[in-house]
């Protein structure tokens, strides 16, 4: 029986409980100082990081930005988040002008631009003798030893090496004499590579396979920052999370919330000039940079990079001055701005803080998998032409400005075709027409070419799991159905990683792509080659176009120099990837830009990555 | 003698738990996790290049194989590498789980500690005003979003007030610790408190209406000493169960939130990012730990029950 009066002892009263609560006392006893001595534990553990401390002297510029990165490794430093950090801690030959627009190379470890040979085949290349690595265990003696262009060959190599997993082989895929060989051959650094010749420490010979307008630009992208072969040989694997460069800075910590860096001192470069960078007093002199013409960069000790990708964290971090730099997220655009067009801050706003609204160096499109003979390409010339118009029809359908206002807060800039207005070869007069809606036109093509409800094809709309790709892909069923579209025939195929979503395009089992692109150098070949037939599907040619006069200009244009020809031929095949409705282009976004008063620089990291951060200057002094 | 050979048979019975348990996830990470194949890989890849990556990563061994290897990873806690940082996945986690312990200890205890006082306040002043209040209070704070919580919380103590950072985690002491841990502790103590506060006040209610407590009362027994010895001394059971098995919640997913808003580099967001990105050897890790988590709760649950329930024994379980 369960007792009426008794407790779970079975007792009356309360004898009992002496031996009891002596038992717990010891217990809690026990547990209080378990608890006291795993917490102790585990405070040192978590202090146990050499980037943690209290605040350090000197001057430190903590950025912000909406991503973090997965690797620190310049050969699969792929995302804008890398590059970041990368180009911060490694040497690249060149970098970008820092304010010059449009954007501009310059040298950066190499002491000028490279001879190249009349036939455009062999580029030679010096560096500066007095580079340096920056300090690291992986050094026998721990001290950085002098850049040679050994480690540019190594680096290069490394690409092209299966076990590194490089994500940047493609830009110099099929290029340089014997290096794709030197890969399938085993990959041994010790063997030579026909068309990497170094002369000596400080010089090097590149010859390619053909002519390569875009090398220079390659020898700027984080992908081609040089690395200490020893330093890859000491860290193994952990090479992307310790990398060791010879760059303005070295890497204290890093982790999935903040990178922190600090002055390299091994580190020399010339004087800024600023004249030379692209300085506009009418354009920069707001920003406070005169002072820092004929100073030695970097000009700040330290480097916080933090990794927010809540926009309302980045926002409340920017606000209370835990950072220095925010891109204005969508849902405070208008407690920011008191006109989107022309872009114009809120007098509280300019008072505080500078401001900057820039184009981004890339954009944002939907298309067609033209494999797909429902609405692709069609071996029927009748049938190729009604896909055709279907297309079309849908193009015209879509309306652009809905989705600037709804998505982009009105300020983005749509543009016709493929080639975006960051570019050089971006034509500013090209017909609208392609990126006007006329559900009138689109309706005609339709009727016209004998789409019907029935006959209208089914369409799986690929996106990643989250609001916003849903709501994009809400709105352009919408108007889709609008056009005649029944609404069971616009499916959302939902993956829950971009991993997925890749695997889905690259397998050809998805119809319609929302996809964004962000420029790996400022020329349009590299969007265009996005449409080049040879590199269809599991290549870059996302959509499988396929159009032998594309290609053909394609690879004419591949070895011309820079120059109104070449233009003429970017911009006929931009053309024709309109003409043959490829795909629903293009809108590039607008960043605006806010930094606190006190810190002297201009953020713009489109193409330049994290280039800027060398010459970013900090005035504590004058308060936050 | 008999504490040790019961922990030895719970062990040795928590194998076929783990087994089933990583079995199930792996199926899950397998079958339906993501495929990290081209994130991996440079653009205009070859056919040859796509199956070099496969291998890498282990995709063109047979289930079982895989299994088998992923069973020997968690036997002998070496795990390998991620697949996208590259760094070793015993250095993640050596350095992931102490933060999520420091960062989510304070709240974890202050919200259990405050539910139990607040439901033993409930309880005695069972459908009166104070009872009344304080469930209010919790139903206030269970029906607010965590997400709106974190977020005002960082508003009012960040950037109004300025008392404490926004976000980050530089802790080097004590003080710096406190300066850090503060506002999320009070987010997730804001946000657990009413979900503890009302399952304690139905324990402990519950408890209250038994004749031993009335038979307390009537022995003239103050109210402390009824309610700290009677109700909940007896009602320990069914708590201890509930704090016991929120602590693999807490120290897996329940950071997630507070450890991506407020910037912290714990275990929490790193599981999200490789649940997100497919990164199988750290996903492996989490999971195979997590079921062994459970199973070390397991016995320390039930040698708790013996602690506070002596008719339990840890041989069987026996009413006297």
């Amino acid at each position: 029986m369960i007792g009426l009066c008794r407790d779970r002892n079975g007792d009356f009263g309360y004898p009992e409980y002496s031996r009891r609560e002596g038992f717990i006392k010891i217990m809690r006893d026990f547990a209080m100082r378990s608890a006291a001595a795993v917490l102790i534990a585990l405070v040192l553990a978590a202090c146990n990081d050499p980037g943690t401390g209290p605040a350090e002297a000197g001057n430190v510029y903590r950025h912000s930005i909406d991503g973090a990165p997965s690797t620190l490794d310049p050969a699969r430093a792929a995302t804008v988040y890398s590059s970041v950090v990368v180009v911060n801690v490694f040497d690249t030959l060149y970098r970008y002008k820092y304010l010059a627009r449009p954007y501009e190379l310059a040298p950066n470890l190499a002491t000028g631009f490279p001879e190249v040979s009349g036939d455009g085949l062999t580029y030679t290349f010096r560096i500066r003798p007095d580079a340096r690595f920056a300090d690291d265990p992986a050094f026998p003696d721990g001290n950085g030893r002098g850049v040679t262009m050994h480690d540019l060959v190594y680096s290069l190599k490394r690409h092209f090496d299966p076990e590194q997993r490089s994500q940047g082989a493609w830009l110099w895929a099929g290029r340089i004499r014997g290096l794709d060989a030197w890969g399938e051959n085993g990959a041994d650094y010790d063997e030579p590579v026909e068309g990497l010749e170094v002369i000596d420490d400080h010089t090097l010979q590149i010859t390619l396979t053909e002519p390569y307008p875009q090398l220079v630009y390659t020898l700027a992208t984080g992908f081609s920052a040089l690395v200490p072969r020893e330093a890859v040989a000491h860290y193994g694997r952990e090479f992307g999370v310790k990398p060791v460069g010879s760059g303005p800075y070295r890497l204290v910590s890093f982790d999935s919330s903040l990178a922190r860096l600090a002055r390299n001192p091994n580190f020399r470069r010339e004087p800024l000039d600023l004249a030379a960078e692209g300085f506009d007093a009418d354009q920069h002199g707001e920003f406070g940079l005169q002072h820092l013409d004929g100073q030695s960069y970097p000009f700040t000790d330290r480097l916080e990079i933090h990794f927010i990708q809540e926009n309302a964290a980045r926002w409340s971090a920017f606000s209370s001055g835990e950072v220095d730099n925010v891109i204005v997220p969508n849902e405070q655009v208008d407690s920011a701005l008191a006109s989107r067009d022309p872009v114009e801050f809120k007098p509280r706003i300019r008072e505080r803080y500078h401001g900057y609204a820039g184009l981004e160096a890339g954009f944002v499109y939907t298309g067609f998998n033209m494999a797909d003979e429902r609405f692709g390409h069609h071996p029927d010339p009748v049938r190729d032409e009604a896909n055709r118009a279907l297309r079309c029809a849908i193009r015209s359908a879509f309306d652009w400005n809905a989705r600037n206002n709804t998505f982009y807060y009105g300020i983005g800039k749509i543009f016709p075709g493929v080639i975006p207005p960051v570019v050089p070869e971006y034509n500013p007069d090209k017909s609208r027409e392609s990126v006007t809606r006329d559900l009138d036109r689109a309706r005609a093509l339709l009727a016209e070419h004998g789409w019907s409800a029935d006959t209208l094809p089914e369409l799986d709309y690929g996106l990643i799991s989250g609001v916003q790709q849903r709501q994009m892909y809400a709105q352009l069923r919408a108007q889709l159905v609008e056009l005649g579209f029944p609404m069971e025939k616009i499916n959302a195929d939902t993956f829950a990683t971009f991993g997925d979503f890749s695997r889905a395009m690259k397998n050809r089992r998805l119809d319609i792509l929302f996809l964004g692109w962000t420029l790996d150098y400022p020329d349009a070949q590299n969007t265009l080659q996005l449409f080049y037939g040879p590199y269809e599907t599991p290549g870059s040619n996302n959509f499988n176009y396929r159009n032998p006069e594309f290609d053909a200009l394609y690879d004419q244009a591949a070895t011309m120099q820079p120059g109104p020809e070449r233009t003429e031929l970017y911009r006929r095949m931009n053309d024709m990837v309109i003409d043959d409705c490829v795909a629903i282009s293009g809108l590039s976004r607008t960043r605006i830009h806010l930094w606190n008063r006190n810190v002297h620089m201009l953020p713009d990291q489109e193409i330049l990555g994290g280039f800027f951060m060398r010459f970013v200057d900090v005035d504590r002094a004058s308060g936050e | 003698m008999e504490f040790l050979q019961y922990t030895v048979r719970k062990l040795v019975g928590g194998i076929p738990l783990i087994i089933g348990v990583t079995l199930i996830s792996f199926v899950l990470m397998v079958y339906f996790g993501p495929d990290k194949t081209y994130e991996l890989l440079s653009k205009n890849p070859t056919a040859a290049e796509i199956e070099q990556v496969r291998t890498q990563l282990g995709y063109d061994q047979p289930f079982w194989v895989r299994y088998g290897e992923y069973l020997k990873e968690l036997a002998t806690l070496e795990f390998g590498y991620s697949d996208s940082t590259g760094e070793r996945v015993s250095s993640i986690l050596g350095r992931t789980v102490p933060v999520s312990l420091l960062l989510l200890a304070p709240g974890f205890v202050l919200g259990n500690l405050l539910g139990i006082v607040l439901g033993l306040v409930a309880a005695w002043h069972r459908g009166g005003w104070i009872d009344k209040t304080i469930m209010s209070f919790a139903v206030v704070g269970m029906s607010i979003s965590f997400l709106v919580v974190i977020i005002a919380f960082q508003i009012l103590f960040g950037v109004v007030l300025g008392w404490f950072p926004v976000r980050g985690w530089n802790v080097y002491g004590p003080a710096s610790y406190l300066h850090y841990v503060t506002v999320p502790t009070l987010a997730s103590v804001f946000v657990t408190l009413g979900y503890n506060t009302r399952f304690f006040r139905a324990v402990l209610v519950e408890e209250m209406g038994r004749d031993h407590v009335r038979t307390a009362r009537a022995f003239g027994a103050g109210a402390v000493e009824i309610l700290w010895k009677n109700v909940l001394m007896n009602a320990m059971i069914p708590i201890v169960t509930r704090v016991m098995f929120s602590i693999p919640l807490v120290v897996i997913s329940g950071s997630l939130l507070i450890e991506s808003y407020f910037g912290i580099p714990g275990v929490g967001k790193v599981t999200y990012d490789a649940i997100t990105s497919g990164d199988q050897p750290i996903l492996k890790a989490v999971v195979g730990l997590t079921a062994v988590l459970f199973v070390l709760i397991l016995i320390v649950n039930d040698i708790l029950y013996k602690v506070f329930d002596p008719r339990v024994s840890l041989g069987r379980v026996s009413l006297k």
